[in-house]
């Protein structure tokens, strides 16, 4: 088949979007089809262009190329997704959350400040229960968003899970004295919970961040409030790291710190899973929940430092359980046959 | 329940409209969540036990909290000081605006004459809703060649007011008629509200009147007293009767311009019969309202507003005199005395003689104007504005719609030649419209 993955794109921005779409695109080379990714350049502001944007997509003429049929586009961002083909799929990655359930979050960006923020908050919503139905198929990355397309939009929509990048060279070490906490430094990833958290651990617990942070006063106040609270030679900030350095880090820790806020699917979870180490999250956090089996396969704590501390006091006092806990993440890993071939049998049938 | 932003005059501002809202606010305030926003330096401690007051500095509105709301409700009339504000918030943010004036020409002017001599706002607004001969109109009356009637008649900048509106609201469908110009947005006519006193006040008020009424009657004129409320020729009307003895005229409200009423009451010996009182307090007010015999509610030209002096004047079974124009010429036949603009003077004279004649006979237009007011009952009017504003939400995606059909529309025929663009203004309209009127599923 002559496959297009459409998605959309911030220029310069690389994210966990461009990686899926990357994977994506090869899993479905090596199945066999012909397929290429077409990125839509995307900018959120002002927010009275965003609907420009979605008429651009909805002007696309997708069906041929060359005179030849494009059998299949596969949608996975906004408004990306919006683009038609009489044989779209959709993959919902996101839509465009400030829209929806970040519409008051702090972290929501500039929909919610602007005076035109609730019309162009309808429009974006009109333009998704009317044109997301189109498809012939809908999939989402995780229950998490299914349930939100539902609540906000009324439309049904099955989650279909993915695998890490790759998923197969992940691998387990004996651990070392460390959390790993891998994950853009951002005020939605929460690393000032696990900072406010280590000062309150009755042990030298010990973390290491990785990942590059979304701004420069972010990493600044992360690295404030660890020296403040005297923290310093119990933290390390690793920065970006290359991905056998990251597996490295997961293979060697004692478990993996991922307490986002209402994360859509979070593959930390799975590449922790996949080197058999122990998840510490919290019940707001989203996407993980959907993986994470309380004192099972990792911890759910409160998202609040006494909680998150005891959590991580929990796993660093017992080595033991936290070893059971990580062999059996990697057994649930494996029970729920998360595979490419999956995916791509799904979003091509 | 809807959260509603509430942007009006508030008391103790001297504004009709802040007395149309304490008509309107307890009742909406009962079931809806509602913030009063402002940019008044006080507020009457009589507001600020209805709903939260809040405040906002036009020039930097926080929308983060505005947004937090459902919908919100711009009220405007013709007054710069009170509306400015108002004005500037509405037009960032598309809700629905109640147009206490049709005709706002003479506020867009006066928007323009604070921000410099070259009112670059005017104008435009002019040429965009009357093209070239807008423009050109505008020049000449900033020029000082045309004059400010000639202009509220051609130009009277109705739609300015509405143009990022999601729908607007008026207090009177004829003197929208009237207007040959309709807002550009859906439009609901309502009742102007007001909340009548109840029966037993009513029967004492008529127990007062029930006394055989005896000369000399108490006329009164109540109200903001702008030119259009033709000051001139009452006095001159009852100058120009020889029973003018028999009556006293009572003018309660602010004056436009005092010492040139005190001149004409002097030029025309009217100083023994006519008593200017300045701003009445609510008491002061309820008393000369409680003696008065005849009401005088004249407007020529209207800007196509309401009066809720005219139900308070029911609300006592006063009769009236009023235009037959606007908002006042669509009154129920049976509950007013129509003044014609064009022989005003001469139809009062004749109105005065006739009262004179028949006090009966006119007590009975005021009881039939007291039972009108079951037409204008609050719960009714807030039940009929919220649903309408439940309904302008569904269309908010229109406005984001308009907006980039316009923004489409301007960059095709920057480049396209026109024999190109029928194709491609088609199906950007037909996306456009699916994607945002919803009409696929």
């Amino acid at each position: 088949m002559k496959i297009l993955v459409a998605t959309s794109g911030v220029p310069f921005i690389r994210g966990a979007a461009e990686i899926l779409a990357g994977s994506l695109l090869e899993e479905l080379s090596e199945a066999g089809h012909e397929a290429e990714l077409t990125v839509i350049p995307f900018k959120d502001y002002p927010p009275n262009r965003i609907p420009d944007q979605i008429l651009a997509c909805r002007l696309l003429d997708l069906t041929e190329s060359c005179g030849i049929r494009i059998d299949r586009v596969i949608g996975l961002n906004f408004p990306a997704y919006l683009i038609p083909h009489p044989h779209k799929v959709i993959w919902l990655q996101h839509q465009h959350r400030s829209a929806y359930d970040l519409w008051d979050q702090p972290a929501a960006g500039g929909l919610v400040h602007s005076p035109d923020g609730p019309v162009i908050r309808e429009t974006i919503r009109r333009a998704d229960r009317e044109l997301i139905p189109e498809a012939e198929a809908i999939y989402t990355q995780s229950l998490k968003v299914s349930d939100r397309l539902l609540r906000y939009c009324g439309i049904a929509a099955a989650p279909l899970y993915y695998p890490p990048a790759n998923a197969l060279l992940f691998y387990k070490s004996p651990p070392a004295d460390y959390f790993f906490f891998p994950s853009p430094i951002n005020a939605a990833n929460r690393q000032w919970l696990a900072i406010q958290a280590l000062a309150q651990c009755r042990e030298r617990v010990r973390i290491r961040f990785a990942g590059e942070p979304g701004s420069r006063t972010q990493q600044a106040e992360c690295v404030h409030a660890a020296r403040k609270l005297k923290l310093n030679d119990r933290i390390e900030w690793l920065g970006g790291v290359s991905e056998d350095r990251k597996r490295d880090l997961y293979a060697h820790c004692l478990g993996v710190v991922f307490p986002p806020a209402d994360e859509d699917y979070g593959c930390v979870t799975l590449e922790a899973m996949l080197s058999s180490k122990p998840v510490i999250t919290c019940s707001d956090s989203g996407g993980p929940l959907e993986f994470v089996l309380d004192r099972q396969t990792g911890l759910v704590a409160q998202p609040t430092s006494e909680s998150l501390a005891q959590a991580m006091d929990m796993l660093w006092a017992d080595r033991g359980c936290g070893a059971a806990m990580g062999e059996a993440g990697r057994a649930r890993y494996r029970d729920l046959h998360i595979s490419w071939a999956n995916v791509v049998e799904k979003l091509l049938c | 329940m809807l959260k509603i932003n509430w942007f009006s005059p508030l008391l103790p501002a001297r504004s009709g409209v802040a007395h149309y809202a304490m008509q309107v606010l307890p009742v909406l305030a009962r079931s809806h969540d509602v913030v009063l926003w402002t940019d008044q330096d006080q507020v009457s401690p009589e507001v600020h036990a209805i709903a939260r007051v809040a405040r906002y500095d036009p020039a930097a509105p926080p929308w983060r909290e505005i947004n937090n709301g459902t919908i919100s409700i711009y009220h405007l009339g013709n007054h710069p000081d009170l509306h400015a504000g108002v004005w500037r918030v509405s037009t960032q943010q598309p809700g629905i605006v109640v147009l206490h004036d049709l005709c706002l020409h003479d506020f867009f002017f006066a928007l323009s004459v604070r921000q410099g001599k070259e009112r670059a706002a005017y104008r435009n607004a002019m040429e965009r809703w009357y093209g070239q001969e807008g423009r050109e109109s505008a020049e000449a009356f900033c020029a000082g060649g045309v004059s400010v009637q000639t202009m509220q008649q051609n130009f009277p900048l109705t739609r300015e007011a509405t143009r990022n509106s999601l729908g607007a609201i008026t207090h009177c469908g004829r003197a929208l008629e009237d207007l040959h110009e309709t807002p550009a947005c859906p439009t609901a006519t309502l009742n102007l509200p007001y909340a009548a006193a109840g029966e037993s006040p009513y029967r004492a008020w008529l127990a007062v009147r029930d006394g055989v009424p005896r000369p000399p009657y108490r006329l009164v004129v109540f109200g903001y007293l702008n030119r259009n409320r033709r000051m001139g020729a009452v006095l001159e009307a009852l100058a120009g009767i020889g029973e003018r003895e028999q009556f006293r005229l009572d003018i309660c409200g602010q004056l436009w311009d005092e010492s040139h009423i005190r001149t004409e009451i002097e030029r025309l010996g009217l100083g023994s019969i006519v008593s200017l009182h300045g701003f009445l307090s609510g008491e002061q007010a309820e008393q000369k309202l409680g003696t008065a015999n005849l009401a005088i509610n004249l407007r020529y030209p209207s800007m196509g507003e309401a009066s809720l002096s005219q139900l308070q004047f029911w609300d006592y079974g006063l009769p009236t005199l009023v235009t037959r124009t606007g908002w006042y010429a669509s009154l129920p036949e049976d509950a007013t005395a129509f003044v014609r603009p064009e022989s005003e003077v001469a139809d009062i004279q004749a109105h005065l003689r006739a009262f004179l004649a028949d006090p009966g006979a006119f007590r009975v237009l005021g009881e039939c104007g007291r039972r009108s007011l079951k037409n204008h009952d609050p719960e009714s009017y807030v039940d009929a504005m919220t649903r309408f504003a439940a309904e302008a939400l569904g269309l908010s995606p229109r406005v984001s719609a308009l907006a980039l059909a316009r923004r489409v529309g301007g960059d095709l025929t920057e480049w396209l030649p026109a024999a190109g663009s029928p194709y491609l203004l088609e199906r950007a309209s037909k996306e456009i419209y699916t994607a945002f009127e919803g009409r696929r599923h």
